[in-house]
């Protein structure tokens, strides 16, 4: 009975969090923003209904959902820091809604000396 | 025998293996040490010097990340129910604290954690890294991912790094 609750409780909490995330997708103004709402939130809410889902498991079954979220959090980063990365390259980030960006700084200022705009 | 060398990465293959069949027993242990042993043999990564192992600094660091995760969440839902289509974002320029390139990967990974953050470009040589960050105000703002930037950088240096 207690297990069944706090699952449940789990299960709601992440399906809440996938559904801001999807919201955050839609409303967010630009690429940037959309991909912190699409890793987050989801990755938050995946985490809660493995954790729910594991509470109603027996320890065997509930040991693969380990690797689920690992590889998720392993992943999910490097994604969005190169879907990040091409965005502000290719410009598809609103700079209207940025209130500082010190690396636009630094690329007008290595243009105006002939460097290297950015190395990695 | 370089295999024995890489027994972390056997190790750790194994336990993937046992994990992936959901059950343990002698057979499916025997068979994903032999699977993990072909696999290190076959596909040799390079042999980088070992990190330290330190259990304490690690589950602290792990339990610091998940904390960051759900925070992250809910300021990321905060921003797109609060702000929509107005939510504002910042490109900080933080100061890197670690030579280590492995260090660095680590942090650049668990930037996108912490709180609407993401990494957009590392500059080795001048020591720092641009970081994304949704939901900034103003100018002001900035430093506190600095801040933020610097606790996390600290301690993923206190888990992994050459020395205290």
């Amino acid at each position: 009975m207690i297990t069944d609750v706090v699952s449940a409780v789990f299960l709601l909490l992440g399906a809440l969090s996938c559904l801001l995330g999807a919201l955050g997708l839609v409303r967010l103004p630009d690429l940037p923003a959309r991909l912190q709402a699409a890793t987050k939130p989801q990755t938050l809410g995946l985490l809660l209904i493995l954790l729910g889902t594991a509470i109603r498991l027996e320890f065997e079954n509930a040991a693969t959902l380990i690797l689920v979220i690992l590889f998720q959090a392993v992943t999910a980063p490097v994604i969005s820091q190169i879907v990040a990365r091409s965005a502000y390259r290719t410009g598809t980030l609103d700079r209207d809604a940025l209130v500082v960006d010190e690396l636009a700084e630094r690329m007008e200022r290595e243009a105006r000396e002939g460097g290297p705009a950015g190395r990695k | 025998m370089t295999v024995l060398r890489r027994w972390p990465q056997v190790l750790w293959l194994t336990v993937v293996w046992v994990l992936l069949w959901g059950t343990i027993s002698v057979k499916i242990v025997i068979g994903g040490v032999l699977v993990a042993v072909a696999v290190t043999a076959l596909f040799p990564l390079p042999l980088l010097p070992r990190l330290p192992f330190r259990p304490w600094a690690l589950l602290q660091l792990g339990g610091h990340l998940l904390a960051d995760l759900v925070v992250s969440g809910a300021q990321v839902a905060w921003e797109t129910l609060r702000y929509g289509p107005g939510a504002r974002a910042g490109i900080v320029a933080v100061p890197l604290l670690t030579e280590s390139e492995r260090i660095t990967t680590f942090v650049a990974a668990a930037t996108a954690l912490t709180p609407g953050s993401v990494v957009l470009q590392i500059d080795r040589a001048g020591g720092r890294l641009y970081v994304y960050t949704l939901g900034l105000r103003g100018p002001a703002d900035a430093t506190r991912v600095r801040r933020q930037m610097e606790r996390l950088q600290d301690r993923m240096m206190r888990t992994l790094g050459e020395k205290r």
